[in-house]
Order: C-alpha cells, then sequence, then structure tokens
C-alpha cells in the first residue's frame, strides 16, 4: 500500500476558551466559559454521548437535608479518600455541589423527587427571591457516607444530569465540534503557555484551534485496563496530553477498582453494576453462602468504602470462595420487585438481556478498573501548572484522595466544571500565534505511522492485560517493574496506520502506553498501602490519617517523587469548617509550596 | 440460591466463529457494498463485539461505539432489517448488519448529528434568564424550586426522559422517508417539555410545524425503542391534544369530530350499513362451539360491509355464534389518534353498555384500530369482557380451511394489529393454510393510520407507493391484510389485489 501524501492542516479555528470533553464537566465549563466570550466544545465523540457521565447510573452527591452538613459531607470525603485529598479541593466540592444540583434542577433536571406532602420549600414561606436550601430531591445511602446523601434519577442520573447540560448550553453561542480528536496541546513560542490544541476529524484530517484558555475535560482512562467500566473513550488521553505539556499530575497510582463489575458472559466482563444495587439493600454473598463482608467491615458491610469492598471481593475470590467465574454474588432477590423496578431499571433490563432476572436471583459481581482518582494538579480553580490550561473532571487529581465515594464524581464533574471554565472564560486576551515548527514536529510524527508495520490491535490488547495482571489491587515491587518493562517494549512498538482515519487509533494507544507509565511510576514510588492503592510487599505501619505521605507527582522527564504531609496543617484544615474562600487561599499557597 | 452459572468456566472465552454480511460504503469512491466476513468471538456475544472483531481484522472498517452497556445510544445499527443497539442485540450466524436509515458518512456510522439536532430540548425560564433574554424573561421570573416537577408530573416525565437519542426510532419511521418529519423522538421531546412546569415557552406551534401530524401512529418507533418509548399513545397523541387545545386541528379532523358528535360514526355512507343488514344474533349451521359479541367498527361498517359479511359466514360455518349489538358505537379511535378527545368518554360509556353481555367473555374485533383502542384505550373502563382480534379467535377455535387457493400470497402487516397488539404470527399462520404459496413481506405502514390519510392525504399516498414497491417485490399474486383501513387504502397502491383474510377463508367454503 502507497503512503498517504504529506499531512497538511485541514483548518484552523480560533476561540477565547476551547474546551476538550464532552462529559459533565467539559459541558459544564463551557456554559461556564461561553458566558466570557467565544468557546468551543470539542469531543471525539458524538457530544452526549462519549465520556463516562452519561454512564453514571447511582447518583449525585449533595448535601440538600436539613439533618445533614457539609462539614459531614467533608470529612466523609475526607475519610473514604484516605486523607489524600486535597482539603481545598473537597472544601470547594462540598460547598458547592448543593448549589449545582440547584442549577441543574432550574434547568430541567427531573430527578426522582419526594412526595409532595413531604416537601418543604422554605422555612419562611413561598419566597422566590430566597432560594430554600431543601431541594425536594430523593436521596440514597452510598458507600462510606454517613447520611443519605445521593441524589439521583433511577439509576440513570448521569443521563438525565448531561441531557440537562446539554440543553443549557443549546442556549449558548458555545460552538460544538463532533468527532474531533485532539492528540496533541499547542504551545506558544516561549513554550510557557498552552494557547490551543490540534486534533485529527473521523476522515484523519488535522485541525488546529488556537484559544486564550483551553479546558482539559478529557475524563479518565481505566479503558487501558482489560477490564474496565469505562466508555470506549476511556483511554486517558488528558493525563498525557498534560503530561507532555509540562503539568504536574498527582496520585496517578490511585485507581479505583470498582468493586461490582459483571463477570459473565465474557465481553460484558466489567461492566458496571451500580452500587445503587447496595444502596437498595443488596448484600454480597460468598458460594459458602456467608455475607462476608462481616470480616471486613461489620460497621458498614455492603456500605463500605469501594476500596475496601473491592479487596474484600478480591480476596474472597483468591481465597476460593468464588464463583466458577472468578466473581461473587450479589443479590437484591429479596427486594420487593416493585422498588428493583422503579429504582433499578437499567440493571433489571441490562441483566434480563443474559437471561438472569434479578428480581429472582442473585447477580455474579466482581471488580473492575472504574475510576483514576488522580491526575492533572489544579488549586480549586481549576488552575493547571500551566498558564492558560485549566482541568476539571476525572482528568484532575486531588479531589477524592486516595479513594472516592461513590456519588462524588457528578459532583465533582459539575462543581469543578463550572470553576474551571468561568476563570478560563476570565483569562485575558493572549497572542496565540501557532508555531509552525511545532505543527510540523506533529505531522512528522504521524507521518511515521503510516511507514510503521505493527497491528495496533493487537499491542493495544496486550497493554491492557499487562495493566490488569501487574498493576491490579494487590500490587508489588516486582509486579509493578514487570510492568514497567512490558509498558517499555510496548511503547516502543511501530504501530501502523494504512489510512487517515486509523492514525487516531495510532495516536490513542500511544497515550495510552504514557498512561499505564504514569500509574506504574507512580505506584512505585508510593510505598504504602493508601485507599485504593494497596502493596501487599510492604507493611503500611500507619493509618490512612497518620500517614507520612502527602501526593506522589509525577512530571515531564518522568520526574517522579513523593511529598510529605504537613500534618499539623493538614488536620487544622480537616477540622476548618471556615468559609471556603480562606480554605482555598491557603490550599494554593500549600500547592505553590509543593510545586517550587 | 447459590445460582451455579450456566456456561461452564472453561467454555466461557473459548472464542467460536461467526459468519455475517455488513453493508459497507467507502465515500472515497461513493461505492456502497455488502462485504461477508468469519470472524471469532465469545458465547454470548454481542453484535457490538463481532464489528470489534472485524475491525480488529480489517482496520479501515469504521463503525462507533462508546458505552457498550446501552447508555449512550452511539451504535445503533439495522440487525436483518431492523433497528438496534449493537451493544445489547446479540450476534447471530448469518447476520446482515447496515448502518440506520441516516445519511452514511462511512461503513456503519451516519450522520448522527443532524437527526439529534432535530430534538426539541428544554429552556427553562431560568436558563433563558441566564442567557438574558430580556423579552421572555418578563413573561416568567427565574424559576423557583418550587416550580420542581410534582411527584406525578415527574413520574410522567421520567418515561419520556430515558431517550438514549439513538435514532432507532427516526430509522424506523415510514413517515420521515415521505415527509419533512422531525421524527418520533423528535414529538417525545416536545412532549417532555410540554409536561415541565419549568418550561418557559409553549412550543405546540414548533411540534405542529416539525410534523406532528405526519405521524400515522404505526407504533414502529416504539417497538424498535431500546427504552421501549410508547412515543404514539404518550406523545404524539397527547400533543395532538394540546394542539387540539390550541385549535391546531387539522380542517379534515375536526369534519370527523363533528361527524362523530352528529352521527355516533366517524364514517358515513349513502350506501346500506352492516349493521341495517344483519340480525343481532346469528346461529352458526351446525353445532355451537363458542359465542363471541361482534364490535364492528366504523369503516367495516359503512364502507366495506361484504368484508365483514365474509366474516359472519367463516364463522357461521365454524360453529361461533354472533351477537351483534345495534346500540355499539365508534369505538373513539379516529378521536384519539388525532388528539379531539371531547365527545369519547361517553362513546366508552355507550360501548361498554353495548358489548356487555351476561355470560359472553369475548367481545371480537376485525378492525385492527378498533381492537387495539377496545384493548389499551379503554383500560380505565374496568370492561367485564376480554378482546380478540379475529385473528386470535380463528386460531382459538382452530379454524382452518380443508383446502388451499392455488395462488401464491403475501401478508400486509395492520400497524394496529402488528405494533398496537403484536399479533403478527397468527394471521401468517391462518393465511398459509390458505394458500399454496406463502411469501412474507417486512412489515412497514401503508399511510392508512393516525388520521394521515384524511389530514395529509399526499404523504398517505406516498407511504402507499412505497408499499406498492415492497408489494411488488414479493411477486406474490395478492395481497392479503386483516385491517379496513389498510385494506381500502392498499387498493389503491398495489398492483396486485387486495384481500382480506376472511374473505380468503369464505372463498374458501364456496369453491
Amino acid at each position: 500500500m502507497s503512503i498517504p501524501p504529506r499531512i497538511k492542516v485541514h483548518k484552523t479555528l480560533s476561540t477565547h476558551v476551547l474546551v476538550i470533553g464532552s462529559g459533565g464537566s467539559g459541558v459544564r465549563a463551557a456554559i461556564e466559559a461561553s458566558m466570557h466570550g467565544s468557546c468551543i466544545l470539542v469531543s471525539k465523540a458524538v457530544i452526549g454521548k462519549g465520556g463516562c457521565t452519561v454512564m453514571a447510573e447511582g447518583g449525585y452527591n449533595a448535601v440538600l437535608h436539613p439533618d445533614d452538613s457539609i462539614a459531614i459531607h467533608y470529612e466523609d470525603t475526607m475519610r473514604g479518600g484516605g486523607y489524600l485529598n486535597d482539603p481545598a479541593l473537597v472544601e470547594a466540592l462540598v460547598t458547592d455541589s448543593p448549589k449545582r444540583i440547584a442549577d441543574l434542577v432550574d434547568w430541567g433536571a427531573t430527578f426522582d423527587v419526594l412526595e409532595d406532602e413531604a416537601r418543604q420549600f422554605s422555612k419562611s414561606g413561598s419566597g422566590t427571591s430566597e432560594r430554600s436550601e431543601y431541594i425536594p430531591i430523593r436521596q440514597r445511602s452510598f458507600g462510606g457516607q454517613s447520611f443519605p446523601r445521593t441524589c439521583y434519577a433511577g439509576d440513570r442520573t448521569g443521563h438525565e444530569i448531561i441531557s440537562t447540560l446539554l440543553a443549557r448550553l443549546a442556549a449558548t453561542c458555545t460552538v460544538q465540534i463532533n468527532e474531533l480528536d485532539i492528540i496533541a496541546l499547542l504551545h506558544n513560542k516561549d513554550g510557557d503557555r498552552v494557547i490551543g490544541a490540534a486534533g485529527l476529524d473521523i476522515e484523519g484530517r488535522l485541525i488546529l484551534i488556537s484559544a486564550d484558555a483551553v479546558v482539559l475535560a478529557t475524563g479518565g482512562g481505566c479503558r487501558i485496563y482489560n477490564i474496565s467500566t469505562n466508555s470506549a473513550g476511556g483511554t486517558g488521553d488528558g493525563y498525557a496530553l498534560a503530561f507532555r505539556a509540562g503539568c504536574d499530575l498527582i496520585d496517578m497510582e490511585q485507581v479505583q477498582f470498582h468493586p461490582t463489575g459483571a463477570v459473565t458472559p465474557w465481553d460484558a466482563r466489567g461492566r458496571l453494576v451500580t452500587e445503587a444495587v447496595r444502596g437498595e439493600g443488596g448484600v454480597l454473598l460468598n458460594t459458602q453462602g456467608e455475607r462476608f463482608m462481616e470480616r471486613y467491615d461489620p460497621k458498614r458491610m455492603e456500605l463500605s468504602t469501594r476500596d475496601q469492598v473491592a479487596r474484600a471481593i478480591a480476596t474472597e475470590v483468591k481465597e476460593g470462595r468464588g464463583t466458577d467465574n472468578g466473581g461473587v454474588y450479589l443479590n437484591v432477590s429479596h427486594l420487593p420487585a416493585e422498588i428493583i423496578e422503579a429504582r433499578l431499571p437499567v440493571m433489571l433490563e441490562q441483566f434480563l438481556l443474559f437471561d438472569i432476572d434479578i428480581r429472582k436471583e442473585p447477580m455474579e459481581v466482581a471488580p473492575t478498573a472504574h475510576h483514576i482518582m488522580g491526575g492533572v494538579r489544579i488549586t480549586p480553580h481549576g488552575e493547571t501548572t500551566i498558564p492558560g490550561l485549566f482541568a476539571c473532571g476525572e482528568v484532575t487529581g486531588g479531589v477524592h484522595g486516595a479513594n472516592r465515594l461513590g456519588g462524588n464524581a457528578l459532583a465533582d464533574t459539575l462543581v469543578f466544571g463550572k470553576r474551571a471554565g468561568e476563570r478560563a472564560g476570565m483569562e485575558p486576551k493572549q497572542n496565540t500565534e501557532i508555531s509552525e515548527a511545532q505543527v510540523n514536529a506533529f505531522i512528522d510524527h504521524l507521518m511515521e505511522y503510516y511507514t510503521n508495520t505493527e497491528e495496533v490491535s493487537s499491542a493495544r490488547d496486550a497493554l491492557r492485560v499487562v495493566m490488569w495482571d501487574h498493576v491490579g489491587i494487590f500490587r508489588t515491587r516486582e509486579q509493578l517493574l514487570i510492568a514497567r518493562k512490558e509498558l517499555e517494549r510496548l511503547a516502543q512498538v511501530k504501530v501502523h496506520a494504512k489510512t487517515p482515519q486509523e492514525l487516531i487509533d495510532c495516536c490513542t494507544f500511544s497515550n495510552m502506553c504514557l498512561v499505564g507509565r504514569l500509574i506504574v511510576e507512580s505506584a512505585l514510588t508510593r510505598e504504602e498501602s493508601r485507599g485504593a492503592h494497596t502493596r501487599v510487599d510492604i507493611k503500611t505501619l500507619w493509618s490512612d490519617s497518620e500517614s507520612p505521605y502527602g501526593h506522589t507527582v509525577i512530571r515531564a522527564e518522568w520526574d517522579v517523587s513523593i511529598e510529605y504531609k504537613e500534618r499539623e496543617a493538614e488536620e487544622r484544615e480537616a477540622g476548618s469548617k471556615e468559609a471556603e474562600n480562606k480554605a482555598e487561599s491557603k490550599a494554593e499557597n500549600k500547592n505553590t509550596g509543593g510545586m517550587s | 440460591m447459590s445460582k451455579m452459572a450456566i456456561t461452564p468456566h472453561v467454555l466461557l472465552h473459548v472464542k467460536q466463529p461467526i459468519y455475517v454480511r455488513v453493508r459497507r460504503y467507502n465515500p472515497d469512491n461513493e461505492q456502497t457494498y455488502i462485504e461477508q466476513f468469519t470472524v471469532h468471538v465469545y458465547p454470548g456475544a454481542r453484535v457490538i463485539n463481532v464489528l470489534q472483531a472485524i475491525k480488529d481484522q480489517d482496520s479501515t472498517f469504521m463503525f462507533r461505539m462508546s458505552c457498550e452497556a446501552g447508555q449512550c445510544g452511539s451504535c445503533a445499527v439495522h440487525v436483518n432489517g431492523s433497528p438496534v443497539l449493537a451493544c445489547v442485540w446479540p450476534a447471530s450466524d448469518g447476520d446482515l448488519i447496515e448502518p440506520l436509515n441516516l445519511p452514511v458518512i462511512r461503513d456503519l456510522m451516519v450522520d448522527l448529528v443532524d437527526g439529534i439536532a432535530k430534538i426539541p430540548k428544554i429552556q427553562s425560564s431560568a436558563s433563558i434568564c441566564q442567557q438574558e433574554c430580556q423579552d421572555v424573561c418578563h413573561e416568567k421570573t427565574l424559576s423557583p424550586l418550587h416550580l420542581v416537577p410534582s411527584f406525578a408530573e415527574t413520574k410522567e416525565i421520567k418515561e419520556l426522559a430515558a431517550c438514549l437519542n439513538c435514532l432507532c426510532c427516526v430509522s424506523a419511521c415510514p413517515a420521515v422517508k415521505v415527509v419533512d418529519f422531525a421524527g418520533p423522538t423528535a414529538m417525545r421531546g416536545y412532549m417532555r417539555i410540554a409536561l415541565d412546569p419549568r418550561e418557559a415557552r409553549d412550543r405546540i406551534q414548533d411540534a405542529v410545524a416539525d410534523g406532528l401530524f405526519s405521524c400515522t401512529t404505526c407504533q414502529s418507533c416504539w417497538t424498535v425503542c431500546p427504552k421501549h418509548i410508547k412515543t404514539p399513545g404518550k406523545a404524539i397523541e397527547k400533543l395532538r391534544a394540546i394542539a387540539s387545545d390550541h385549535d391546531l386541528t387539522l380542517p379534515r379532523h375536526r369534519e370527523i369530530l363533528h361527524l362523530i358528535e352528529r352521527t355516533g360514526r366517524s364514517v358515513d355512507s349513502s350506501e346500506k350499513l352492516f349493521l341495517d343488514l344483519v340480525d343481532e344474533v346469528i346461529e352458526p349451521y351446525g353445532e355451537v362451539k363458542g359465542e363471541v359479541v361482534f364490535f364492528v367498527g366504523c369503516m367495516f361498517n359503512a364502507r366495506l360491509p361484504d368484508t365483514a359479511l365474509d366474516m359472519v359466514e367463516v364463522m357461521r360455518h365454524n360453529g361461533i355464534r354472533l351477537i351483534i349489538p345495534k346500540e355499539q358505537v365508534c369505538c373513539g379511535s379516529p378521536l384519539i389518534r388525532t388528539g379531539q378527545r371531547s365527545p369519547l368518554l361517553s362513546l366508552m360509556q355507550q360501548n361498554m353498555q353495548a358489548l356487555s353481555k351476561p355470560g359472553i367473555a369475548t367481545v371480537m374485533t376485525m378492525c385492527a384500530g378498533c381492537g387495539s383502542t377496545l384493548k389499551h384505550d379503554y383500560e380505565d373502563l374496568d370492561l367485564p369482557f376480554v378482546v380478540k382480534d379475529v385473528c386470535e379467535v380463528m386460531t382459538e377455535f382452530d379454524i382452518k380451511p380443508d383446502k388451499k387457493l392455488n395462488i401464491s400470497a403475501t401478508y400486509h402487516d395492520p400497524c394496529h394489529l402488528f405494533g398496537g397488539q403484536e399479533i403478527s404470527k397468527e394471521p401468517r399462520v391462518l393465511l398459509s393454510a390458505a394458500v399454496e404459496r406463502f411469501i412474507d413481506m417486512p412489515a412497514q405502514c401503508c399511510g392508512s393510520g393516525g388520521g394521515v390519510k384524511a389530514g395529509q392525504p399526499d404523504e398517505a399516498n406516498a407511504l402507499g407507493e412505497l408499499r406498492r414497491e415492497m408489494i411488488r417485490e414479493t411477486g406474490a399474486d395478492i395481497v392479503v391484510t386483516v385491517c379496513p383501513f389498510c385494506e381500502y387504502h392498499l387498493a389503491d397502491h398495489s398492483d396486485k389485489p387486495v384481500k382480506n383474510l376472511l374473505t380468503i377463508y369464505r372463498t374458501l367454503l364456496e369453491s
């Protein structure tokens, strides 16, 4: 086959703010950024269909009920996160979350609501100027929470959120570009500011977009694992883009394995079985019929945090008390059929497709790679360590620490989507002249794929198995070193594109290799078990809250380090119920300290 | 409790070969072609897994996928002619996989963006205020939280909000092929908005402009919907009722309303009516095997009484006693389909009274529209009888001819039987028993339903012509159906004779 002619720039666009990614955080950021000037939202999928927000089932955590409190949500999130969370980010999360769900309700989101009689609009009557703090949304229990604060729309909560956000986005002047895969961030002549991005459309044509500010909202990357809940696009592109642009990334070793993924059939392995199943009263049983969570977390049982439940299930299976398919049972058949039909319709339907009626029989489940807690280091306003580049949503690190609570991710997307979008919108006009040399270097790089010879698909499959086998729930230095070696080898594989359309597959594979490396290097650096990161070769001598370690930090040239926690400051902030901006300024100081 | 896995562990991850055909399109040379693939997939594979396996074999192959869990609606394709989500539909050997009926970009990738753009989105007063459109804000202030939909409103909205924007319904909709119609899910969207107290504007005029009256209520949309959203009943008919309140009903539909108000019937005639030709009780020729109350419907009563008389003869020869109450009136279907509900309750009550005969459990219809209406729209009345289509009755009493007509015949599915009552097998079995050669034909609306024949005759004719082509392709000598609307309409849009199934059965009695 002949080599296609040298790639040319097909189109160059210019905008005030460029948002990359069309999940919850990207769309929320675009809504906000568009208030300040022109805005382009690009998605590698058809907007509304990509990302994981649309798949989020269980819910959105927000303090709404008068008996709940922001302080308790803060504490739950910190404790759940193994106190590795960035306190200022958590403060922002829990404080803003109720406001962001109020926006959604204003814009037409339809969550499950309380019966009309049970609603109390405001203590002072039905005044419209003063917003009641109590939105009449039904809330359910999720793992690791001291109060049922997870708002939901059946088990299609994320779908309702993204539909509403897109309705709101349609009222803005945002230009939406579908199916444009961003392959690199562009920097200015001095190399110290991000001024746009380059992407390939589905025909493989190169498109450049210059912008005064770029918001990275590319979501997670658990598709680098063989068994994962993520949508096909969850290949971690954002981590790779940010790393190459020179950003600091933190805590990349913290990968959440959701305890309950489907086990059969083979192709459906890893598909999410929502935590709402346990929230509604589902119980976990091993093949001996034991409710084994009694042995691991007798107080919280099935509603323990995800890291604990995932380890418990993996242990049961490892010790021979799992099913032939390598799972355990999750049972809701004791619940009334109407409850299952009304509150878990997607689950009911998905299992019925495979001839399993969850109203009558148990599901088989096992852990599945779900969420990367680590990511791009941000301030509470979504600023990364590189000027001109902002980030929000799963691509960022620090909000969830070492373990994310179920229901906090959707809250994260909206809280930080707004914050990053707003701050990006406020960026002043920049000189965004694109460097021809940088673009030419890309094109050279892309052209190499045409002359390479190796199949992408087999290299990609191999990568996923390496990550699952050696960088999974239980980790050792030895296994991580095997993974490092394998990933180095795979990164050298000369993957081949026959047509311009296949260039995207090659770029994606290269991102996946890089993200795998980021996780492995960080995992080697964190020599303790903390949250989702379990080092079985190291005896951890402290509880999460007493760990001397802070974030792992990884930046360009594979510069990896671990920060030490300033314990006193940490405790002070953990206990602090002070106003948000105060907490933010503290954290900003701290961040700068860590970066210099 | 400990349910063992159906498939042993060892077999679960042993790949099996599967053979499929895929319709591909290359925009570079504008070639469309069918390509055959044999790929290896695990047991329980969905269509999406087959497509991935093809991609691994031929990296130039293009299709869309994202969530792989039936939640994002990216991967809809046609499998053996019907739109499905590739990620939930089980793959079978021999499957024909094609793109949706939308403009194709490359292989199985179609233009979803244009289609999705036609779906209206809620514009709450709050979001409009934030966009600083002062003219609207004057009318309504920022939506306060007590505008959160009530518990009951939420329930109704949720039924319509689950749409994945996969466009399966648009791909299956016959009307979009012939007229400018935004499609079923756009109408679903309008109704979802209409139910919401937070929406700033009344959008009913937009719905009408987008083709509200183009829908023939053929039911294809919900039968292919992965979320089973019953758009015709839950959205189209309700929007038409709102349109009626806004005086936007089509003039021809208004005429039908006035006719029903005047005569209790939706069809008038100067000829003899069926009900005038028959006795109230018709005894069979031999032993009584069963008895049913017959609901005749306006079309058979006024327009096609001979066909109904064919049915009477078939029943008399097969031991079925017919009770035909003379007080029965229009079932109300034309009013429900066109959104004019005012005289509905009195019609329903009159029919219930007329049809309730002590000791008789079955009311039989032979009009698909009447049958579907009596089965679904009379639910609140708590009917003291069960409604069955004539095909169900014939199947139940094992009515079969003792010989076959020496012709080939195809069968046209009436929408309100196929989708409305989910009856498609019985008439095929009955017809196969009556003709030498039965040739199957996929279901597609002929254009006579949903008030379209009266309201938008050009569209009805265009759909009829599409059907003419499909009938012609079967090569059958005749086309057989069991609905008077289809029978009447298809007569103008078929090169071959159009007969009711009961007419065929009666012919066999006499030959």
